[in-house]
């Protein structure tokens, strides 16, 4: 399951909305700015025509003075003397006005300078003017000087005034075009970075969309997870539990209440609760083992009692260990499974072993028994028939000697008897050390041992080469002597015995009676002359106890044979025989190769 | 201790191994002294007696009641003033495990009861004759048992 792309996108969604309050900030700020600009701007339109209609007040001032002073060297009556009078008053509050209103342009105030004096010199002729005519004492030429200058004074405050006008006019214009070159950029600015929230709000909104497909698929495959895992604990009868490392709570599946036979989230799941149920022989045993999980990160596997909630007792065995999960968190994962049935069986293998042991102790026992407490009697049967043969043998009848014979032949048999008894019993009994062996070379060993019975009949053992093979030496060896005597016991009478013993190797399915695989076997055939059988005994001469022969004709006790059988069977290998009467016969070994 | 004949002791507990084993030194014409005991308490508490002359050659069955041959073994082998005795285990069983135990623990010679009076005959006149000295030095586990 992907997590990764889901536990990432909230610091994503977080970096968009940060961006987008910066630009929300942003444009608010700007349309703040506009707004001022605006209220400025307004404020200087309004000004200029303060100025202009203050400046046109200023020259109409002017010229009620001119006017009045006019009238009243025309007609000699004081009353245009009033306006002329006022004139000078209003003037100079007219001037004052203006010279605030333009108080924040340097080029007006140069003006106004200029145009004090030009208003000043005209005030200055007019009363100049006025004051001459008062006196009368003027002559025509001077008289008309004066009103030209004065003529020409006005002509200069016009033009003064219009010139401040077109002034005024030039300065609203450059502020009008400042105020309009910025109205002209921010709205795209402000177009453009909205678009740009637009876009990033989108890509959020899509980013978000597609978290929350993905969670909810999400959900859906851990819902199934879950069910499965429900399902999975009641059919394989095991429980889980976890621990938030964060929070320190457990959490129990529904599995785990119902393997100690309560109703799924019946209780708070927590370490308490739980050991409550623990059998109370092994309560310290779990609390020792589940006390250090979290130092550990580990919670070995081991094995309790608990007492379920119908008081039967049942075997479980926890084990758990530290997690990561896909937040990143860690998570402390259990499981409890209920081994009972596992429990038992492996009381019943033990207590079966512990039966095996002990009836292979009375084996041993019985082993004993024969090597000692039957040879001890046998001894002295012996012993005393010797001592009856040596001192009093002259003295008996002659059916007692026959008896004699025969009771000393009798206890002979049974000592060979016992002697391949136990023989038979420490094939299997011993220690079964494999280890590299000559084959070669215990076959040497074998002829060294029968050598006087070859002497006596003459036997001719003929053998080609023999492999090298992990092998229970003493135990090959033996398989040879008794191979080897057997065909020497059963040989012809009047014939000297030929043995001949061949060995090969070949694959498992060349023989019938291998197992069908692919290991290869060595294939040893002993091969004689003797007196033979008949094919259909094959099987049953290497049966223990078993006999073809009547013990009078032939020595032999029938275990010979059941220990070759055993001490191949010990190597993990195969013996057949077979007979042809009269003719002879041949025992087949295979012995794995490898 | 006279240097005249040799002092042999044997201890086994059945009666007829102990009168097979009298009657084999009586016919054989050496110059022998021979004392039996029922068991192996029976022959401790005759070593462990300060008066009691020691045998030349020690017989000791395995298997006896109160007191096993094994034990005796390890008892006489512990004691300064007994450990020089030449001991002969005398016993029916020829299991390897015997033969090792014995071995270990220091005895002289193992014999496996033979089941022939003249065989009976034959091995100990050749235990007796020994030169117990000669046979400890090369002393191993293949001339242990005794075989005729």
């Amino acid at each position: 399951m992907k997590y990764i792309p889901l536990h990432k996108s909230p610091l994503f969604l977080k970096i968009i909305f940060i961006v987008s309050v910066a630009i929300i900030f942003f444009i608010g700020g700007i349309t703040f700015k506009h707004i001022t600009v605006l209220k400025k701007s307004s404020a200087w339109v309004s000004n200029s025509y303060e100025v202009n209609i203050e400046l046109e007040c200023l020259i109409s001032y002017i010229k009620d003075a001119e006017t009045g002073q006019r009238g009243y060297l025309l007609s000699k009556d004081e009353s245009f003397l009033t306006p002329y009078n006022n004139s000078k008053k209003l003037v100079k509050q007219s001037f004052k006005r203006v010279s605030i209103l333009t108080a924040n342009s340097r080029t007006q105030q140069s003006n106004l300078k200029k145009l004090l004096y030009f208003i000043n010199k005209k005030q200055n002729y007019l009363s100049k003017t006025l004051y001459l005519h008062e006196l009368g004492m003027y002559d025509e030429k001077t008289f008309k000087n004066n009103l030209i200058i004065e003529k020409k004074t006005m002509d200069s405050i016009r033009l003064k005034i219009e010139d401040m006008i077109s002034t005024q006019k030039t300065l609203l214009q450059n502020r009008q075009q400042d105020y309009e070159a910025t109205m002209n950029y921010t709205p795209l600015l402000i177009y453009l970075t909205l678009i740009v929230t637009l876009i990033l709000i989108t890509i959020a909104f899509i980013k978000m969309n597609r978290d929350l497909v993905l969670l909810r698929k999400t959900i859906n495959t851990l819902s199934v997870a879950n069910e499965a895992n429900n399902l999975a604990e009641i059919v394989g009868g095991f429980g889980s539990w976890h621990l938030n490392l964060e929070t320190n709570q457990y959490t129990f599946s529904d599995n785990e209440y119902r393997l100690i036979g309560c109703d799924p989230q019946s209780f708070e799941a927590t370490r308490a609760t739980f050991l409550k149920f623990v059998h109370p022989d092994d309560l310290e045993f779990v609390k020792q083992n589940t006390s250090n999980i979290l130092n550990d990160n580990d919670l070995p596997p081991f094995t309790y009692r608990i007492i379920r909630k119908d008081n039967e007792i049942r075997y479980f065995r926890s084990l758990g260990r530290i997690v990561n999960i896909a937040s990143g968190n860690k998570t402390f994962i259990g499981t409890t499974s209920d081994v009972t049935e596992e429990v038992y069986a492996k009381n019943l293998v033990e207590e079966r072993n512990r039966e095996l042991e002990s009836s292979n102790k009375e084996l041993t026992a019985f082993n004993y028994i024969a090597s000692h407490d039957l040879q001890e009697p046998l001894r002295k049967i012996e012993i005393f028939m010797s001592r009856l043969v040596s001192k009093d043998y002259a003295n008996l009848s002659p059916a007692g000697q026959q008896y004699v014979a025969s009771i000393q032949s009798s206890a002979n048999r049974m000592r060979v008897l016992i002697k391949d008894l136990l023989h038979f019993s420490r094939i299997n009994k011993a220690e079964k050390i494999f280890e590299e062996a000559d084959l070669n070379y215990l076959l040497e060993t074998a002829k060294h041992e029968l050598a006087p019975t070859i002497e006596e009949k003459k036997a001719l053992i003929e053998s080609n080469e023999l492999p090298t093979l992990n092998v229970i030496p003493f135990q090959i060896q033996q398989l040879f002597i008794n191979l080897i005597s057997n065909s020497l016991k059963y040989s012809k009478e009047n014939s000297s015995p030929t043995i001949k013993i061949n060995c090969e190797m070949i694959d498992a399915h060349e023989a019938e009676i291998l197992p069908d695989n692919n290991i290869k076997y060595y294939k040893i055939t002993f091969k004689d002359n003797g007196i033979g059988f008949e094919q259909e005994y094959a099987t049953k001469i290497f049966i223990l106890f078993n006999r073809l022969h009547n013990k009078n004709e032939y020595q032999g006790t029938g275990i010979g044979l059941a220990i070759c059988q055993k001490i191949v069977e010990n190597h993990k290998g195969f013996i057949v025989a077979k007979g042809e009467l009269n003719v002879g016969s041949t025992f087949t070994v295979y012995l794995p190769a490898e | 201790m006279t240097a005249d004949y040799i002092n042999i002791c044997l201890a086994d507990d059945d009666e007829d191994d102990r009168l097979f084993f009298t009657d084999a030194f009586d016919e054989l014409k050496i110059n022998t002294r021979v004392s039996t005991f029922n068991d192996g308490v029976e022959l401790m508490d005759y070593l462990n007696h300060s008066d009691s002359v020691l045998p030349n050659v020690l017989f000791l069955d395995l298997n006896m009641p109160k007191k096993n041959g094994v034990e005796c073994l390890l008892e006489i082998k512990k004691n300064e003033r007994l450990n020089d005795i030449a001991i002969a285990i005398y016993s029916t069983s020829s299991s390897e495990e015997h033969i090792e135990e014995t071995f270990i623990n220091g005895a002289n010679i193992y014999i496996k009861k033979p089941s022939d009076f003249e065989n009976l005959k034959k091995i100990l006149s050749e235990v007796v004759t020994i030169n117990w000295q000669y046979h400890t030095s090369g002393l191993n586990k293949d001339n242990f048992l005794m075989r005729l």
